[in-house]
Parts: C-alpha cells; sequence; structure tokens
C-alpha cells in the first residue's frame, strides 16, 4: 500500500462519481469506496499494520483522498437533484387520469330521507318513537276506530299470521303485519301523559300485487301531537315547515276534506310540486302541479279514549304517509320496486 | 276544496258525466243524485228545491196484495213494499234509456229500468219481483238455509247458508238480499203485477254476504255503507209514480212497511269556542250557525256558550261535536286557516337510543365501504329448506299473496346472500349490510319480533371482515369481546350451511352476541353463489345493550418507548391469541401492546409446527425502561412461553 495506490484510487473514484447519472449510482460509489467493504476503507483497516512516520504519512494522504471524494459526491450529488428536480418540472404529468377512489360504501335512499325526516322533526321538538311491526289487530284497526266490518278496512288489505281457532279468539289476540304506523299512537298514548309530540317512522305492510307503485312491505312516517289546545293551525304551520325543509324549497300545502276512521275533521295533503314548481309541465304531478302527500287530520276522541287519555282535556293532530313516495318524487324515480330490489348499480348512486 | 274530489269530467252525448270520488263516509247521502245536489246547493249558496212525490193510488190496497214476514230483524231493519198492478212491460223511454246508459247501465225493461234510474237518483236500492211468481203472494226475510241456493238474473248459480240474508217466498229464495235477484220471479214481457222492495239491510250482513258468494253490485255497494232509513218510502213512491206513468198500470194504495224500530232523531250538543280551538280559527257563532243551516242541520236550541243540533237522518257519518267541526272547517274552507306554530315547551326531546346506535352503526359500516340494502320480511320455503330453519320455530303469514310471502324473516341472511348472488354479475367486490326485523316462533302462542344487523361480503375475506368488526366494536365502545370457536349445538348440526372451521361466536363475557363466519362452498353453489362468503350477524338489541358512549382514554406516556421481538414455533393448532395473552400476562403493566407481524409456516420448519413472530412493545408511563429492566421482563416472558411443552421459543 503505497501513496501511488491511494491516488490510484482517487482518480478512479473521481471518474466513476463523474460518470453516476443518478443518485443510485452515486451510492453505489460510496459504497464501492467508502462502505464497509470499500476500497478506500481497506486503506484505513491496513493502516493499522504500519507504523510512526509512514503511518502518519499514508494516514493524512488516506484522510484527504476521503474527504475529497466525500465533498465530490456530495457535490454531484446536489447536480443529479437539481437536474431531476428540473425534469419533473418538464415531464408531462395528466391531471385528468381518473384518481384513485378510496372504498365508498352506501346508505339506502331511504334511510337517508327517513335520517332527514327524523332531523326535521327532531329539531322541531318531537320525540323518535318506534313500533312492533307484528301487530295485534286491536292496536291496528279497533283502536284506531276503524269498524269491525266496515268498507273502511278494505281500503287497507292486511296481511295476517297463522295462529289456531283458539289463539285468535283470544281478545286483542289475532295478529297481522301492520298496515300503517298508527298503531304507535296509541301505544305511545297509553304509556304517556300530553303535552307530546312524536313522529314514528317504520315499514308497514299491505297485502297488495306489486307493481311500480306499490310493495308488499314500504316505508311510512307518523307524526301525533297532543295537547290542550293543539290545533289545525298549528298543524300546518308544522306541516309547512317539515316540507319546506324536507324539499328544500317553499312549496304550497293545501287540506282537502278527507276521511279516515282515527281523525275527525280528516284531510288529505296536497303539495304543490316540487319538482316544475306547480306550474304543471312535468311528469311527477301528471301536468297538474299538485301531488297528493299524505293524510293527516284532528286525533278522534275515540282514539284518545283508546289511548287511555280524556277527549274532554285533550286534543291533537296526526299525519302519516309513504316515505318511498317522498323519495320518489324528492328524486324523480318511477318505481318503488327499485328500493328493495337491492340493485346495487341503483343503490350505489345515493 | 269543500267536499269531494272531482276525477274527471266528460262530454258525451250533449251531456257532462262527472265523476266525483264520494268519501266513504259519505256514501249513505252522496252515492246519489239528489245527495250531490244537495252538497251543492250548500255549497255555493243554491236553493235546494226537493221534489215531494204525490203518487196517485187506486182503489186497491196493496196489504190486501202482499203477505210481509220478515224473521230476521237484525239483518233487515226496514223493509217498504208498493205493489203495482196491470202494467205492460216494454221498451223503456228514449231519455231514462240514454241516462242510464251513460252511467254504465244496460238496460233491461221499462219496470227495471225505472227501478235502477230511482236508485241512481235517489241512492236507494230498489227490486221490483214479478208479484204473480210469488208464491201465496208472501215475502219472508230470512237468512238461507244450509245447502240453499238460487238462480239469478244473470244465469249464474249461488250457493247460500245461514249467513247470507234471502227474500224468499214460501218455496224458496227469490233474491239475495241486498245483491242481486233471481230468475224465479224476475220482470219479464208478461209480467202484469209488480211488488217493489225497497228496503234497509244490515251494512255488516250484506258486506259479509257479498264478500262470500263474491259477488258486489251497486245495490251491494250502497247498502254496505249504510243508508237512511227515512229513504225507503220516498223512494217507492217515486218509483211506483214513474212506472205507473211509464208501463201503464195502477198502483196499490198505501205501503206495505215493515219498520220496528224509528231511530231517534239525532241531536249533537256543539261548544262554540271547541269549534275554534280545534280548528285555530276565530269564526263567529253567527257564521257557524249560518254554515251548519245551510247544510240542512237543524239548531234545536242556543246559548252563549253552545248550540243544540239536530242532524238530518241521511248524515250517518255525524254523531259527535267533531263530525259538526268538520263540517263548519270544510265549508269554511281549510284554506282559510292560517298557519299558526305551537307554543310548547323548549325541552328537546329524549334521545331515543336505538335511534341513535342504529346510525353509529350504519354511518361505520358505511365508512368502512359497506353499501346498505333494505330486503323483503319475508321468506319463501326454499329458502327455509336451504338454510336449515325449522318449522316450530317460523312464523307463517296467514293469506299470503303468493308463496314468496309465506314466512316472516328469521333472519336475514337467506335475502342477503340472494341479493350477493345477483349484483355478482356486476360489481366483483360486494360488501353489503342491513338492518332489520327478524321474527321467530318461541312455541305455540309467543312469537319474538327482534332487530338484526347482518352483513355478507363476497370474497376470502375473513380477516378484513374481522377487522370491520373490531373497529365497529370499539366504536360502540363495548370492550372485552372475544372470538370463541363456533360450537353448533345438536339442532344446528342439521343446518349444514357453514364452513365450520372459519366460523367464530362473538362473544362479550359469556354471552354470544354475534356470530362471524363463511358459509360453505356446497350451499354456495347450489344458490349459484361465486367464490367465497364471509357472513356478519349481531343480535343488535344485546349489541346495543353493551354499547356506551363512554371511552376511556388511556394517557399518552411522555417516556420513550422500547421494542422487542419474540419468535415462537407452537403446534399449528395453536391459536394466536393464546400465545399473544400469554406474553401480555407474562410482562404485565410494562408491556403496552404486542403485536403479531408474521406467521411462518414454511418447509424449513418440523412437521405441524408455525412459527409466530411479534413486537413487544415496552413503555412506562412515569419514567424510561431501563435496558436490565426490558431485559428481565423479556426474560420472563420467554420462561413463561417455554414452559408449555410443545412450545419452542427461537433464539
Amino acid at each position: 500500500m503505497d501513496k501511488k495506490k491511494i491516488r490510484k484510487i482517487q482518480k478512479k473514484a473521481q471518474k466513476e462519481i463523474k460518470a453516476s447519472k443518478n443518485l443510485t449510482d452515486l451510492n453505489n460509489v460510496f459504497k464501492s469506496y467508502l462502505g464497509k467493504k470499500g476500497e478506500l476503507s481497506e486503506v484505513f483497516r491496513f493502516l493499522k499494520e504500519l507504523k510512526g512516520e509512514e503511518k502518519k504519512k499514508v494516514g493524512q494522504m488516506a484522510n484527504q483522498v476521503k474527504n475529497l471524494i466525500e465533498e465530490e459526491i456530495g457535490k454531484k450529488s446536489k447536480k443529479i437533484r437539481k437536474t431531476e428536480k428540473k425534469k419533473e418540472k418538464e415531464e408531462w404529468f395528466d391531471i385528468t387520469m381518473p384518481g384513485k377512489e378510496p372504498v365508498s360504501g352506501h346508505l339506502h335512499p331511504l334511510t337517508q330521507a327517513m335520517r332527514k325526516i327524523m332531523d326535521i322533526f327532531k329539531s322541531m321538538g318531537f320525540e323518535i318513537i318506534n313500533g312492533p311491526q307484528m301487530e295485534s289487530e286491536w292496536y291496528n284497526f279497533d283502536a284506531l276506530n276503524f269498524p269491525k266490518d266496515h268498507p273502511a278496512r278494505d281500503i287497507q288489505d292486511t296481511l295476517f299470521i297463522q295462529q289456531s281457532e283458539k289463539e285468535r279468539a283470544g281478545p286483542k289476540q289475532r295478529l297481522l303485519m301492520r298496515t300503517h304506523t298508527s298503531p304507535v299512537q296509541v301505544r305511545y298514548m297509553e304509556q304517556n301523559q300530553p303535552p307530546f309530540r312524536i313522529i314514528v317512522p317504520g315499514r308497514v305492510f299491505r297485502h297488495e300485487a306489486t307493481d311500480a307503485r306499490h310493495e308488499i312491505n314500504f316505508y311510512q312516517v307518523e307524526g301525533l301531537m297532543v295537547g290542550k289546545d293543539v290545533s289545525v293551525a298549528n298543524f300546518r304551520a308544522v306541516f309547512e315547515e317539515f316540507f319546506r325543509r324536507f324539499f328544500d324549497k317553499k312549496v304550497k300545502i293545501v287540506l282537502r276534506p278527507g276521511y279516515f276512521p282515527f281523525t275527525e275533521p280528516s284531510f288529505e295533503i296536497d303539495c304543490s310540486c316540487p319538482i316544475c314548481g306547480g306550474k304543471g309541465k312535468c311528469s311527477t304531478c301528471s301536468g297538474t302541479g299538485w301531488l297528493e302527500i299524505m293524510g293527516a287530520g284532528m286525533v278522534h276522541p275515540n282514539v284518545l279514549k283508546a289511548g287511555g287519555l280524556n277527549p274532554k282535556h285533550w286534543q291533537g293532530f296526526a299525519f302519516g304517509g309513504g316515505v318511498d313516495r317522498l323519495v320518489m318524487i324528492k328524486h324523480k324515480i318511477d318505481d318503488i320496486r327499485l328500493f328493495y330490489s337491492s340493485d346495487l348499480r341503483f343503490l350505489n348512486q345515493f | 276544496m269543500h267536499a269531494f274530489e272531482i276525477d274527471g269530467v266528460e262530454r258525451k252525448r250533449g251531456d257532462y258525466i262527472i265523476d266525483i270520488d264520494v268519501l266513504p263516509n259519505r256514501g249513505p247521502d252522496c252515492f246519489s243524485h239528489i245527495g250531490i245536489a244537495g252538497e251543492v246547493a250548500a255549497i255555493f249558496d243554491l236553493e235546494f228545491r226537493k221534489k215531494e212525490e204525490e203518487v196517485k193510488e187506486g182503489k186497491d190496497k196493496s196489504k190486501d196484495s202482499l203477505e210481509l214476514k220478515v224473521n230476521d230483524k237484525e239483518g233487515c231493519h226496514r223493509y217498504t213494499a208498493r205493489v203495482v198492478k196491470g202494467l205492460k212491460v216494454g221498451p223503456t223511454p228514449k231519455n231514462i234509456k240514454e241516462k242510464l246508459e251513460i252511467l254504465g247501465l244496460q238496460s233491461i225493461n221499462n219496470v227495471v229500468d225505472l227501478a235502477n234510474y230511482v236508485m241512481l237518483e235517489t241512492g236507494q236500492p230498489l227490486h221490483a219481483f214479478d208479484l204473480d211468481k210469488v208464491a201465496d203472494q208472501k215475502i219472508i226475510v230470512r237468512r238461507a238455509k244450509k245447502g240453499e241456493k238460487i238462480d239469478t238474473l244473470d244465469d249464474k248459480t249461488y250457493q247460500l247458508d245461514k249467513n247470507v240474508l234471502v227474500i224468499a217466498d214460501p218455496e224458496g229464495p227469490l233474491a239475495i238480499a241486498g245483491i242481486k235477484g233471481g230468475k224465479k220471479a224476475e220482470i219479464t214481457r208478461d209480467t202484469k203485477n209488480i211488488v217493489i222492495e225497497s228496503a234497509n239491510f244490515n251494512s255488516q250482513l250484506i258486506r259479509t254476504a257479498s264478500q262470500r258468494i263474491g259477488l258486489r253490485t251497486d245495490a251491494s255497494w250502497r247498502f254496505e255503507h249504510g243508508l237512511d232509513l227515512n229513504l225507503t218510502e220516498s223512494a217507492v213512491d217515486r218509483v211506483a209514480s214513474l212506472i205507473s206513468s211509464v208501463a201503464g198500470g195502477e198502483t196499490s194504495g198505501g205501503r206495505v212497511d215493515f219498520y220496528p224500530q224509528k231511530p231517534p232523531k239525532r241531536r249533537v250538543k256543539l261548544n262554540l269556542e271547541y269549534v275554534n280551538s280545534l280548528l285555530g280559527v276565530e269564526i263567529s257563532a253567527k257564521r257557524i250557525k249560518e254554515i251548519l243551516e245551510k247544510l240542512y242541520f237543524e239548531i234545536i236550541e242556543e246559548s252563549k256558550e253552545e248550540l243544540l243540533v239536530g242532524v238530518p237522518s241521511f248524515r250517518l257519518d255525524v254523531y259527535i261535536p267533531e263530525d259538526l267541526v268538520e263540517e263548519v272547517g270544510r265549508i269554511h274552507g281549510y284554506e282559510n286557516i292560517k298557519p299558526k306554530f305551537p307554543i310548547a315547551s323548549l325541552v328537546p326531546p329524549l334521545t331515543n337510543f336505538s335511534v341513535f346506535w342504529k346510525k353509529r352503526t350504519q354511518d361505520i359500516l358505511k365508512e368502512s365501504g359497506f353499501s346498505e340494502v333494505y330486503t323483503s320480511s319475508f321468506v319463501n320455503q326454499r329458502d327455509v329448506d336451504v338454510f336449515g330453519y325449522q318449522e316450530e320455530e317460523l312464523i307463517e303469514t296467514d293469506n299470503p299473496i303468493s308463496a314468496e310471502y309465506q314466512y316472516l324473516r328469521p333472519s336475514l341472511i337467506p335475502k342477503l346472500v340472494k341479493v350477493l348472488e345477483e349484483n355478482q354479475k356486476f360489481f366483483k367486490n360486494i360488501r353489503i349490510f342491513e338492518v332489520g326485523k327478524i321474527f321467530r316462533k318461541l312455541s305455540s302462542r309467543e312469537r319474538k319480533e327482534k332487530t338484526a344487523l347482518t352483513g355478507v361480503v363476497s370474497g376470502d375475506v375473513f380477516y378484513e371482515v374481522k377487522g370491520v368488526m373490531d373497529l365497529l366494536l370499539n366504536e360502540m365502545g363495548i370492550s372485552d369481546i372475544w372470538y370463541d370457536e363456533y360450537q353448533p349445538t345438536p339442532e344446528d348440526s342439521k343446518i349444514a350451511i357453514w364452513e365450520c372451521k372459519r366460523c367464530a361466536e362473538i362473544k362479550v363475557g359469556d354471552d354470544e352476541i354475534g356470530f362471524l363466519g363463511e358459509i360453505n362452498s356446497q350451499v354456495l353453489d347450489s344458490l349459484g353463489v361465486e367464490g367465497r362468503v364471509v357472513v356478519f350477524d349481531f343480535d343488535f338489541e344485546m349489541l346495543e345493550g353493551e354499547a356506551s358512549e363512554e371511552h376511556e382514554y388511556n394517557p399518552v406516556s411522555s417516556y420513550p418507548e422500547a421494542v422487542r421481538d419474540v419468535a415462537v414455533l407452537v403446534p399449528n393448532d395453536i391459536f394466536v391469541e393464546d400465545v399473544l395473552n400469554r406474553i401480555s400476562e407474562a410482562g404485565g403493566e410494562l408491556v403496552r401492546d404486542v403485536d403479531l407481524f408474521d406467521i411462518y409456516e414454511g418447509e424449513e420448519l418440523p412437521e405441524g409446527k408455525k412459527n409466530l413472530a411479534f413486537h413487544i412493545i415496552y413503555q412506562a408511563e412515569d419514567r424510561t425502561l431501563s435496558s436490565q429492566e426490558i431485559d428481565k421482563l423479556q426474560n420472563k416472558i420467554i420462561k413463561v412461553l417455554e414452559k408449555e411443552p410443545d412450545w419452542e421459543v427461537r433464539k
């Protein structure tokens, strides 16, 4: 090992540094000279075997070369980085290529609608209540003032549960799948004293052949407010507010005389078509500018009695309607069966 | 709008047909032209003049020509009849015929047509019998006997029983009361003498009979809704008059009238303040009276606070004060009621925790890439057979519309798997879930309705789904969850749908709150599902019960942590959990975390063994741990692991 050799090492290293095209090359140069098994590192190890003056001289030179190589590697490294950055700036980069979407899930449109409805009513002080889907005939019809074999019961075609003759004959024992969410009104009244305001969303069942507008199971939302002097005027205010917020625009509401066994007076609620603004130029409202949207009325005294409340002291309003329908109107969906078909191509749009 | 909706107006033959959607409770008075005219007059403030019929009577007396016996007073509230003799059956005058045809009724002959005409006019169904064909000229109103049948005017035969009311003569039924006439006493070209029936039957009875025999007519429809008892006499007079003038013949004097119980005049007390309170308006007492009188109500008595109102007999829908409030409201006009926000307390409503946790669950699953679906609440026989549900635990519907709706779903799994299968043609990776009600029978009289949270995922993704479960349970504040091996109960082993080794019971303490597992490939093949399917299924009520919003936050230590690794060679059937627990227990408080980072089962390892490698993270809350302390613990852990005869710590 002598100075000549060291110089040779230096020259070789410098040549290789110059020839390095990228940081990987440069790193390899570092490794081969200054790394654990590098040539210059060998020299330093060899130094151990030298003595005195020679050791000092060779040592000095080795260090000098080491520093030189490190310096040049540093400089070259900077240079390479600068060039690469410049290249990057001029390289073609396509911002219009599709981004890598993370996997996104979806909530069902009816869930989203019911949440919105619940939020609107919650902010007006309504409590959310649930009730059983498998209900007794008593709560579903009798307590709601439906006469026993009156045509009114035809309005809803009912799915009954199989029971033995003996069982179904028992008082309040006949079971069915609830045809509306109204039974929960009575259940709630039995357990609570007015004044109160509740909202009841839930699945209901009709014994109907399915088509674009009818399904066997679908969703309704029911509202009930009872107090000392709750009136039709109060109902109008609450309802108009609900609609305005649900459809995100001002809609007109018209109350039409209607008939339900559980309310008196009863109304059908029509609202101006939120799609065409009531101008009557769209398929949603069949060109009439109006949509029949819900039913409502003042709670019938017999229903208050069935719930254990004294109609002389309490009065209130109740309303109910299909959630599916509201969503169909809002999003211009024409077939109710899409909500239950579970076709992800449809559901994943929400 | 003040009364009913108009469904359409059609111009026909120089006249207009107005299609009116009469509300069911106004059927009794408004299923007739006179009824509608009365409403129109009231609403538009017009004078309504009702024609009083003057019947030209002959010398004969009706009661001499006809004997009437009503056996069923419950079924028949009133039976009024007139007799017309010596008439000639023939074609109907053009104007009457036209009107009937426009309104959808076929013209038969002058007698029958006039009966129908007066029905449309007054709302009272009428029926004419050929008097000479009535045996002994005796009409009996009774329940049919078992086995009796009748041939009707439209050439059909109906089987009757005691639930059907019939108009009969001593020989047998002449008509199905309130529904359809029989052939026996039908009006033919040769009929000379007739008896006209104008009756009031029990609406429930007519309805059930009509449904039972499967026949609904213009007459039965009106009877089902109920009719004014007073209507029978004016209607029968009107039709008798018309018939004699059109078909000739002479109307016998007087009516045969079975009318045992004339109901008292209905009266309702109406509190004036209540009207305004219920509607939320300020209508003067004067105006309230005005409206009621316009609608033919009688103000019998009045005071400053209330009115005593007499209800006309044709308003079968008015019994209580609220009915009168509706009358006032609709005429006043609901559009004139200004909206007024209710004054109520500011206390916000109680949180419904079921709704709260359901929302939380849905959101977490959505953020984890799941799509929510809604499936039918019913399952069919095939679902039951494939998924192995037992008959005793299934709730069946009584009158399903089709086989699709035979049972209430005992689980969300069958339909979710079906959804997965159907969507496989469009999507490679499917992650779906549903929160919904399921139904099971616990015994012959006990039925349970519960909420389930169920999801199905396509692919070989057991651990990914397990990861989501951990996330979900964590977010719900449920701690102490562990995964137990699936041990099928004796009944379950009949249900061979699971890939048992790849299943776990999710438990909190000793309670099973959920299940995670794969469905076996035979079942998936039979359902046409490709690839693997992982299912998770929770009892949602139990989940809610364990959930808590409180999270205990562990303070973050400001002292450095140290990581040491340990590798253990264990038999293949040892659970990772067991080794991990052993390490944690041995290490104690100073082991902040134990992380499995490698499982190696390569060829060089001894048979039946696998190598588990863990990072052990040491950290103290109050000091920097010294190397000695860490070494000491590490050795302790190694000793504990080596205590197991088949376990070997790799050095």
